[in-house]
């Protein structure tokens, strides 16, 4: 008896693979996704970090300060210090013991500042949370005079130990 | 996947018994995905467009905190590395006379230099307040790196398994005497200016 022939309307595709390397990959970008702190977020400037050899040591994420050094703008004739901090709280605190900030700069989450504020800002942090890990994110190209400078103002506020932000080489 | 179909299954053979076509054998069922895969693919596709994969790295420095009185080294256990502005390196040791010293060559020179005086050795990086903070961070790196072989080479070729490491190193400015010492050896400075 010869098979009553189905008329087919389309084709069925199995997507259980499919759908199988999705979510995986799904979860593993939802799990390994670090999304931009304001203060990046606020950053009109770009840092071309130091290449350095690999290292296992990663930037800690708690309360950390960072002191960036880069260019404002595209130029590369001024140089500027910056400053933020990933602990929201201490953030505040630090700048509410700080003269002089207009309320803009008391709302944001990254300061364009110079030595001097940058100084009562450290020293402010020591005061606030001394347990405060410090970072310096320089551009490569920068003159060191600014980084030693920062250094100095680093340790003489009791911040002995800090880092280098670099690229793996 | 296989208890859902089952228990689909189930249903619809009891649906199918009660109406007069004939029972086909249903080995699963079949959902349609797609507004599923529609939703995970959009979902893997700004995950995968906002995630940053290369975070940044750090290198670590230690600072010797502020103290009032100098300390008194031996001036056998200096060895100076100089970085001048142009980012070129020397070295001296104690109060020597100034070598040139090339990038790569630098990490050997500190393994060497250290193994001669275990533990004891001091580096004083004095760096140029022009030079460009990438070349800085290379000089610390490969010191750092020479560190790996400094240990290397001590419980491995010298058989002490135990052997602790003792770092000393600082970072200085470079002096007025500094600039005056390798300014014979920068090879443009002597004739043109």
């Amino acid at each position: 008896m010869p098979k009553v022939k189905k008329k087919r309307v389309g084709f069925v595709i199995d997507m259980t693979p499919l759908v199988d390397i999705t979510f995986l990959l799904l979860t593993f970008f939802m799990f390994t996704a670090k999304f931009k702190s304001e203060a990046e977020a606020e950053q009109k400037f770009f840092i071309e970090r130091p290449l350095a050899s690999a290292d296992t040591s990663k930037l800690p994420e708690q309360d950390l300060a960072i002191v960036k050094i880069a260019f404002p703008d595209s130029t590369k004739k001024d140089t500027s210090y910056f400053y933020e901090m990933t602990n929201e709280a201490d953030w505040v605190s630090v700048k509410s013991g700080i003269e002089g900030l207009t309320p803009e700069q008391m709302q944001g989450a990254q300061l364009q500042v110079s030595i001097e504020t940058l100084e009562a800002l450290i020293k402010r942090t020591y005061i606030v949370n001394p347990e405060t890990s410090m970072a310096i994110d320089a551009d490569k190209s920068i003159r060191f005079k600014w980084v030693s400078d920062a250094m100095e103002v680093l340790s003489t506020n009791r911040f002995t130990k800090f880092n280098y932000v670099t690229k793996k080489r | 996947m296989a208890g859902g179909g089952s228990l689909g299954g189930g249903g619809r053979s009891k649906r199918g018994k009660s109406s007069k076509r004939k029972a086909k054998k249903r080995v699963g069922f079949v959902l349609d995905m797609t507004p599923l895969v529609d939703i995970t693919f959009l979902l893997l596709t700004f995950f995968m467009f906002t995630t940053t994969m290369a975070t940044p790295q750090v290198m670590e420095m230690k600072v010797p905190p502020e103290i009032d009185v100098p300390v008194e080294v031996k001036e056998s256990q200096l060895l100076s590395l100089l970085v001048d502005e142009d980012g070129d390196l020397f070295y001296f040791r104690g109060q020597g006379e100034a070598e040139e010293l090339k990038m790569k060559d630098l990490r050997n020179l500190a393994i060497k230099e250290n193994l001669n005086q275990i533990n004891d050795l001091i580096i004083v990086l004095k760096v140029s307040d022009n030079v460009d903070y990438g070349t800085v961070v290379e000089a610390l790196d490969e010191l750092n790196l020479a560190e790996a072989g400094i240990v290397d080479e001590m419980r491995v070729k010298r058989n002490q398994a135990d052997f602790k490491r003792s770092r000393k190193f600082t970072i200085a400015d470079l002096t007025e005497d500094d600039l005056v010492k390798i300014a014979v050896l920068k090879p443009q400075s002597g004739g043109s200016q």
